[in-house]
Formats: C-alpha cells, sequence, structure tokens
C-alpha cells in the first residue's frame, strides 16, 4: 500500500471545505480526482501533499504520516504560475536543488525533459516571453524534473492546444510505465476516462462516490442508444415511444431504459430497408454520472 | 539548512539581475561621484567674485573722498586682485570693463548717514567679494576712530568682534547634522531592502509560483532564505556605494576637508560594527512585517495599501530617532534607545556622540533581537497561512485568525 488517506477532515472556519474522506493508491496508475468548482479537490490535494495541515484523519505514504521533508512528490497545481522575469533554465534550476537535486543531476533532467516537451529553445529565455501553452508545459516540467514517486496533476490539460495536450499524454503514460503514482484532477471527463482506473467524485466537500471505474460502470444499467443511418429515422423512434437526445445528420443518440428496445429499434430500421452506419447501446458516460452524482 | 541557502542564493542573484537594481545602483553611484565633487562645482557656480577676479584689477572710486586718501592702504593687505584707484564715473568705469582694462569696478558714494558700495561688473551673477567689503568697511572704521585720537587696541575695546557657541546640557562628540545624515542613509538602507521582501513575496503570489513553490520547501525555508537573499543583494549594494564613496573621497576632495568630515563623523572601527549589527538587525525587523505585508496581497496594486501600516511604523521609529539625536537627553532617548522600531536608526549615533553606555546597548540589542525572534514567529505563521489565500482582502482580523490557525 502506498498512498492511504483515511477519514480526512478540514474545516474553513465554519465551512465544511473537505469531509471524511478516504482513498487508497495501492498501486502505479492515474487515480481520478473529479468534483464541481468548489466540492474540496484542491484542499484534498493540498492536504496530501503536507501544505496545509488537516483537521481530522491521517494521510500516510508507504505507511509513514506524509511530510514534505521525505516524501518525494510533484505537483502541478491549477493556478498556473512561473517567475516572469526569470531565465527558464535558472526557475527550473531553483526548483530542482529545493526538490534536493544536484546542479549536474538536475542540468541533466533539464536536458532530457525539455527535449521530450519541445521547449528547449525557450531555456535561455525569460517566462514572461513564452506562451502561455510553453509556460504551462514549463511548470509541468517542474513537477516531473526531480523524478518523483507520486505526482498530483490540477488540470494538467488545461489551455493547452491539441499537439501538446498529446504531448502530456504521452509523458503521463510514461510516468505509469515507470510505476508513478499519479493523481489527476480534472474536468474533462473524456480525459479522466481514458487514464483512470479508480475514481473520487466529490460534491460539497463530501465523496460521492468512488472506486475502479469500470466497476462503477457496471452498476449502472445502459441508458443510450447511439445509431448513424443514411436516411430519417424520427417516425420509427416515435413510434416505440423513445426520447430523441441528439439528432444530427441522421446520426441519433437516444434514451434507452433496457437493451431489447434498442434492438427492436435496429429491426424496425433494416426492415425498412435504412442503411445502418453504426450502432451502439450505451451504458452512462462518466461525464452522466458525475452529473447524476453532483446533481448537475 | 540546504534550502534555505538555496532560497537566498536564487532570491540574491534575481535582485542583482533586475534592471531597476542596477539602474539605481548606478544612479546612486553617479550621486555620490557629484556629491563628493560639490566643492569643486561649488566653485564653478560660486558668485563670490573674489576666486574670479583673481589676478585681475579693480578700480576703485571715492569721488567724495570719504576715505581721505587713504585707499591705498588696500594694496598692502594680501587680496588675489589689484587695486586701482581712480575718480571716475558708473559709465567711465562700465566703459573700461567693457574694453577689457578693469574686471570690476566700485564707486564709494555717502548716502544720508550710510555708505554706499556701488559695484559694477559684466557678470550678472556675481556679488561683491566679501573680504573686500569687510576691508574696505574696516579701512574706513579705522580711518575714523584715529581721527578721534585712538589706537587700534582702544578701537578694540570699542567694537570687539561678537562670536557665538553653543554647547549641550550632555557632553556630546560629533557633528550632529554628520550624524543625522548617516541615520537618514543608514533609514533608507534599511526600508529599500525591508520592502523588498515584501514586493517579491507579492510577485511570487501574484504569479502564482507561490503553491508550487511551498510544496517544493517549507513556509519558514521561504521566508528566511528570501529575508538573507535580499538582505545580502542590499548590503553588497551599500559595499560598492560605500565603496564608490571612499574612492570619490579620495580622489575629489580636499584632503584636509575630508579629515574634517571624518573626525566629526567619530566612526570608530567599533561603532563602524555596532552600525553594521543594527543594520542587520533592523532590517530583518522591517523585512519579517513586510514579508506579512507582502503574503496577504493577492494583486499587484494592492502593494502599496497593504505595506501602509508597516510603512508608518518605519516613519514613526525614524523620526523618534532623528528627535532624540536632536534632543539627546530625557524621556524620549530612553524610550528611543530601547523601542525596537527605532533603536536601529538610533543607538549607533548614541555611541558616535558618546550618550550611549556599554549597558544600554547590550540591553538594546537584547530587546531588538527578541523582538525580531516574536515578530518572525508570528510573520511566519501568517505568511503560511496567507499565502495560498487568493481573492479576499485581508484585514487585521483575518490576520489573527491565521496566526492562531494550525
Amino acid at each position: 500500500m502506498s498512498l492511504v488517506l483515511k477519514n480526512v477532515s478540514k474545516n474553513f472556519g465554519s465551512k465544511k471545505a473537505v469531509n471524511n474522506i478516504s482513498l487508497t493508491l495501492d498501486k502505479p496508475g492515474v487515480y481520478g480526482l473529479l468534483g464541481t468548482n468548489g466540492a474540496g479537490k484542491t484542499t484534498t490535494i493540498r492536504m496530501l501533499l503536507g501544505i496545509i495541515k488537516k483537521d481530522k484523519g491521517e494521510i500516510t505514504w508507504k505507511g509513514k504520516e506524509v511530510d514534505r521533508k521525505y516524501v518525494n512528490f510533484g505537483y502541478l497545481p491549477e493556478e498556473r504560475g512561473v517567475y516572469p522575469k526569470t531565465i527558464i533554465k535558472n526557475q527550473l534550476l531553483y526548483f530542482a536543488e529545493l526538490k534536493g537535486m544536484k546542479k549536474a543531476e538536475a542540468e541533466k533532467s533539464i536536458k532530457h525533459w525539455a527535449k521530450v516537451l519541445k521547449v528547449e529553445e525557450y531555456l535561455d529565455m525569460t517566462a514572461e516571453k513564452l506562451s502561455k501553452g510553453n509556460q504551462q508545459k514549463i511548470q509541468f516540467m517542474t513537477a516531473i524534473i526531480h523524478n518523483p514517486e507520486l505526482v498530483v496533476l490540477d488540470e494538467p490539460f488545461s489551455g493547452l492546444d491539441p499537439v501538446n495536450t498529446e504531448l502530456i499524454k504521452n509523458v503521463i503514460i510514461d510516468l505509469v510505465k515507470n510505476k508513478k503514482y499519479v493523481i489527476m484532477s480534472a474536468h474533462q471527463m473524456t480525459t479522466i476516462e481514458e487514464f483512470c482506473s479508480d475514481i473520487l467524485i466529490m460534491n460539497r466537500g463530501k465523496a460521492v462516490l468512488q472506486g475502479n471505474l469500470k466497476e462503477i460502470k457496471d452498476t449502472y444499467k445502459v441508458n443510450r442508444v447511439e445509431i448513424d443511418t443514411n436516411k430519417d429515422i424520427n417516425k420509427i423512434i416515435e413510434s416505440l415511444g423513445l426520447e430523441i437526445e441528439i439528432e444530427k445528420n441522421n446520426q441519433y443518440k437516444i434514451k434507452i431504459d433496457n437493451e431489447e428496445v434498442a434492438h427492436e429499434l435496429l429491426d424496425k430500421v433494416i426492415a425498412n430497408k435504412i442503411k445502418v452506419n453504426k450502432f451502439e447501446i450505451q451504458k452512462p458516460t462518466l461525464n452522466d454520472i458525475f452529473i447524476e452524482k453532483v446533481g448537475g | 539548512m540546504r534550502d534555505i541557502i538555496t532560497v537566498a542564493k536564487f532570491t540574491m542573484k534575481e535582485m542583482m539581475r533586475r534592471k531597476s537594481f542596477i539602474i539605481t545602483t548606478i544612479i546612486i553611484m553617479i550621486v555620490i561621484v557629484i556629491g563628493f565633487n560639490g566643492p569643486n562645482i561649488a566653485k564653478l557656480f560660486s558668485n563670490d567674485n573674489g576666486e574670479m577676479l583673481q589676478g585681475e584689477k579693480v578700480l576703485i572710486s571715492d569721488n567724495e573722498n570719504l576715505y581721505e586718501g587713504k585707499l591705498n592702504e588696500l594694496n598692502q593687505n594680501d587680496l588675489e586682485y589689484k587695486i586701482e584707484i581712480e575718480n571716475s564715473t558708473a559709465d567711465e568705469i562700465k566703459s573700461k570693463i567693457q574694453n577689457n582694462e578693469i574686471k570690476a569696478g566700485i564707486i564709494i558714494e555717502k548716502q544720508g548717514n550710510d555708505i554706499l558700495f556701488r559695484y559694477i561688473v559684466n557678470d550678472t551673477m556675481a556679488t561683491m567679494p566679501e573680504n573686500l567689503n569687510k576691508e574696505l568697511q574696516k579701512l574706513y572704521t579705522t580711518n575714523q576712530i584715529e581721527k578721534l585720537g585712538l589706537n587700534e587696541q582702544k578701537a578694540k575695546e570699542i567694537l570687539p568682534e561678537f562670536q557665538t557657541s553653543t554647547e549641550q546640557t550632555e557632553e556630546v562628540k560629533g557633528n550632529t547634522v554628520v550624524i543625522m545624515i548617516i541615520s537618514i542613509l543608514l533609514f533608507y538602507a534599511i526600508y529599500f531592502c525591508a520592502y523588498q521582501v515584501s514586493s517579491s513575496i507579492t510577485t511570487e503570489k501574484t504569479s502564482k509560483i507561490m503553491e508550487t513553490l511551498v510544496t517544493s520547501t517549507s513556509p519558514k525555508t521561504i521566508v528566511v532564505g528570501k529575508t538573507l537573499g535580499i538582505g545580502t543583494g542590499g548590503l553588497i549594494q551599500m559595499l560598492i556605494l560605500v565603496l564608490t564613496a571612499v574612492i570619490s573621497a579620495k580622489l575629489f576632495l580636499d584632503p584636509a576637508l575630508l579629515e574634517i568630515v571624518l573626525a566629526s563623523t567619530q566612526v570608530t572601527p567599533f561603532v563602524g560594527v555596532l552600525m553594521f549589527v543594527f543594520f542587520i538587525l533592523g532590517y530583518f525587523l522591517f523585512a519579517t512585517l513586510y514579508a506579512v505585508t507582502g503574503s496577504t496581497v493577492s494583486k499587484p496594486e494592492d502593494i502599496q495599501a497593504a505595506n501602509t501600516p508597516v510603512m508608518l511604523l518605519t516613519i514613526v521609529g525614524f523620526y523618534i530617532g532623528q528627535a532624540v539625536i536632536q534632543t539627546p537627553s530625557g524621556s524620549l532617548a530612553t524610550f528611543g534607545t530601547y523601542f525596537p522600531l527605532s533603536s536601529p536608526f538610533l543607538m549607533p549615533f548614541r555611541v558616535m556622540m558618546g550618550l550611549a553606555t556599554t549597558q544600554e546597548i547590550i540591553l538594546s540589542l537584547v530587546i531588538l533581537v527578541v523582538s525580531i525572534a516574536v515578530i518572525a514567529h508570528i510573520a511566519i505563521k501568517i505568511y503560511s497561512n496567507a499565502i495560498l489565500n487568493y481573492g479576499t482582502k485581508l484585514n487585521i482580523k483575518n490576520l489573527i485568525k491565521m496566526y492562531k490557525t494550525k
């Protein structure tokens, strides 16, 4: 067992920011932390990183109480920030040295990650001259430069273009391959679904759903059928008394409450000699589950 | 400790790399060089015609014979210019000046009971040389006294030169004005260095780097490291400026004048060390206060308002110091000597003036060190909680709450 949060709580005055949260990361991988704004994700992250003190509960890493002094963590905060007037290389060196690296070792690591993240040409520039996306890649470097065992990424893809998103995604995949523990908070549910095997959904400081993502999804019944045809099938859908969620260019997303009605729809479409390009019976997406749980 | 050094080194390098730091240092260096050239520059713009008239002819016209032919005696005095006596009108003198025959002219006239010296010269800024004025007055008075049958001794008894001297109730060494100037410089050095701690912290907060920083090291390390880094940077700046002053003084200042200035400051090696110690302690005291205000600000435009209370405290401390230097005894002096906000601006100068006992120095230092420890403890606690606070403006009530927070 590696990272364990047990019944952790934090109050700010009378406001319960985090209320009795427990989670366990027992094997390398990406753990998803979800919640609306103000749900308590950042407070939870700050507590597990030792930035703020918890009021109650236990946070341990490899069986020991978390302490910044000996835990090798990396952190990309939601609030993006770099020293605007400082040379990029100098600020990377500064953070690497604060994380206990020797200068030569740090320089080697900076060189490596600058190449991977395609920011080599910016190392001798001041941060204010860089685009937001590149500044974000620099900050991402500060989170991983010291080869941490646990990396906490708060909204790692927000504000990035598709090319840079792909770059960061590949780095996260490599981190997991290298047996690192990653906690990721994101608003894009597709990203979480892509990366995370386990999730925790928070609402108003409390855990409203947590566990293995696949197991969570298995507890849900099918709720949607997606069908792509070469003709309008509105009449057939109406005849079955179904509700269309989205319709665009003969592509339909239809709400259902069982698999049988979906097959019935397919049979009727084929019987009407309409060609079917795509037919998929779907379970709720993470987005659906999230909205259901936080009362969106 | 390793982290404190890393933070201090980074902060100092960043501070000294800034254009504002480099430009300020260069400007102050230029001001120092100009300042030490002050006497030379003053000579260039001097209104006193004595220098300008050196080796030149000055015509004196006593048309009313008020000096009864005694004006020739002026040339017996050691004046830097040659005196010519000739009865002339103002127009004749003007034309002689324009023809470069003479440099200046004086017409002596009686006006009622008074005597008027009409000084005629080409230069619009010029006034009559002080020594010539004095000599002319002396010559006239001596002549009149002699006519009364009195000798020079008797005349001096009747018209002695009146002089004044001032003594303080306590015997004070050194020149108060020079000491006050050094005290003002010390105040600015402490104030500007300490103020930079605040702006450095605000920059980290407003550029949102703080969250990354506090996961890398503890808030205590950041505050201590930053304070040390800026303090060292400030010391290096001061050293550069002091060196500039020393070199300028040696190069441009008249050695005799330099000796007078040095004697009047009373800066012995002991006082030098004491000034250094009080500078360091004063800096730490104000730097920790500014660390608190810096950490409470979320936007750069709010920094001025947040710093105002500390700035007022600094000014209060400084003025107590100045008041005591001017009136070195009494209850304010006792208070100012021990009050930590004023002692850094005051104690080294009381020592310079020869007014502080060893016990007073030690007690003042102890109070200052204890105050720094207490304020630093409070500052680090508030800083730890305030740095991650964005948005809400923090007031005293919030800060007390933050101090009490675990």
